[in-house]
């Protein structure tokens, strides 16, 4: 008499797989497959479904509120066009423009002539915004806000990328992963100039998944893609990318420090 | 919200209206929270699943087929976004997980309570609960969605982007390590 395997009886007992009527015949006739069975069944059947938490009828909105501000932009076009459109000719081109302003930032935080310390402050007023502020903080504030549009666009790669199927093409993630790298490498190295240990410690760990990324097959096999997965993870990566991003949005909204605080009418 | 204003939203919501993804939000948000607590087994993990899924959801509209259901398209979204973060809480507590795997092989031995203590459900459930955490992101997430959530495995492979002998395998080697690591209570309720 042939015995069904464990597996077999699992799938009976979740009322899947072709040969039931067959199974159950079997289950009548033989003690071994019958005692199996009800073994599993009785593992399974101990195993009830965990009561979660109750949440209220306003939880809908409090989910809302939690994540409205973190809604990114969204292009309705299937993600292959947007793809295709984010990495147009144009847009490369404006990417390229602010990197290029970063860079020009810098050298004129470094070439500016500095006031001396003992210079009486000029008169500050709100109207005078971001002209009044020190070419330092502009600087880093346009340093933040380019790191943290580009640490949006490399969760998304790397969403995708812990998303994708076991195997299969990858290029599009590889082409938009090698874009990335060259603004990666530019930006790090700002910050460490800018003195942001931690953003140039998560752009150097993102760095080395998109150098992986880039270096794998575009037909990428479950074993290559669940080591570049197991990368990921192991530095938890996703995690630090979505965490720096969202500091970096509030540093960014944070008013300017303290300094000179004098205003138009001192009294 | 019947059928007719539900697809009107929905339509809205992937032309980018976000009044119209924030009523998706709070139509679906409770049920989203459960299936996330139930593949996670940790009301925190749950809520950061929960934004976390919709967040992903609201980027990938554009993606969505409107013939499709919102739920399902939904639920899948939920499965894999509580597969990552299993993954990455897996990979910082890869020295834990493995002595968890031990705790719950051993946990019965461990105190030998008596059969009627034993026989409490909150105490099994909690002997349960230690079992399903020993499991790899995957196997959890395709055991939760066979037994807990009544879904097949053609579904799974559907919703977990495996094929189906991956997914069938899943659900496979999830239930062989909870039955090894419930075979003691198995043996002191018979």
């Amino acid at each position: 008499m042939t015995h069904y395997s464990e597996d077999d009886l699992t799938l009976y007992y979740y009322g899947e797989g072709r040969r039931r009527a067959a199974i159950e015949r079997h289950l009548d006739a033989c003690g071994a497959c019958r005692a199996l069975y009800r073994e599993i069944a009785g593992t399974l059947a101990m195993i009830a479904a965990p009561e979660a938490p109750g949440r209220g009828d306003q939880y809908g909105l409090e989910v809302w509120q939690r994540i409205r501000h973190r809604l990114p932009e969204r292009d309705p076009r299937p993600w292959r066009d947007a793809w295709a459109s984010l990495f147009a000719a144009d847009r490369l081109g404006l990417a390229a423009a602010a990197a290029l302003l970063v860079v020009a930032a810098f050298v004129a935080g470094r070439v500016w002539p500095r006031v001396p310390a003992n210079t009486p402050a000029a008169p500050r007023t709100a109207a005078a915004g971001e002209a009044g502020r020190a070419p330092a903080d502009v600087r880093r504030r346009i340093l933040l806000t380019s790191v943290a549009d580009h640490l949006d666009r490399s969760e998304r790669v790397l969403a995708d990328i812990m998303n994708a199927p076991d195997r299969g093409d990858i290029s599009t993630e590889q082409q938009w992963a090698g874009d990335l790298l060259t603004t990666s490498r530019l930006y790090r190295q700002d910050a460490v100039d800018a003195g942001e240990a931690t953003v140039a410690s998560v752009l150097d760990d993102l760095e080395r998944s998109l150098l992986e990324i880039v270096h794998s097959p575009s037909n990428v096999s479950a074993a290559d893609l669940d080591e570049i997965r197991r990368r990921i993870d192991a530095t938890t990566l996703l995690f630090k990318v979505r965490v720096l991003g969202e500091e970096l949005r509030q540093r960014e909204n944070a008013p300017a420090p303290a300094a000179p605080r004098q205003t138009g009418k001192t009294g | 919200m019947d059928a007719t204003e539900a697809a009107a939203v929905l339509a809205r919501a992937r032309q980018g209206d976000s009044d119209a993804f924030r009523a998706l939000v709070e139509r679906h948000s409770r049920s989203v929270f459960r299936l996330a607590f139930r593949m996670t087994g940790n009301e925190q993990d749950a809520e950061d699943v929960v934004q976390e899924s919709f967040l992903r959801a609201y980027r990938q509209l554009g993606r969505f087929e409107s013939r499709a259901n919102f739920g399902t398209w939904l639920y899948r979204i939920v499965a894999n976004c509580s597969v990552d973060l299993m993954r990455a809480k897996q990979a910082r507590h890869d020295q834990v997980r493995g002595d968890s795997l031990d705790d719950a092989m051993e946990l019965p031995a461990a105190d030998a309570p008596g059969p009627e203590r034993m026989a409490q459900s909150a105490e099994i459930q909690q002997r349960v609960q230690a079992a399903l955490s020993a499991l790899s992101p995957l196997e959890r997430a395709a055991f939760t969605l066979r037994h807990y959530e009544g879904r097949s495995i053609d579904e799974i492979s559907a919703a977990l982007g495996l094929g189906t002998s991956a997914a069938k395998h899943s659900v496979f080697r999830a239930v062989k390590k909870l039955r090894a690591a419930l075979a003691p209570l198995r043996s002191l309720q018979s």
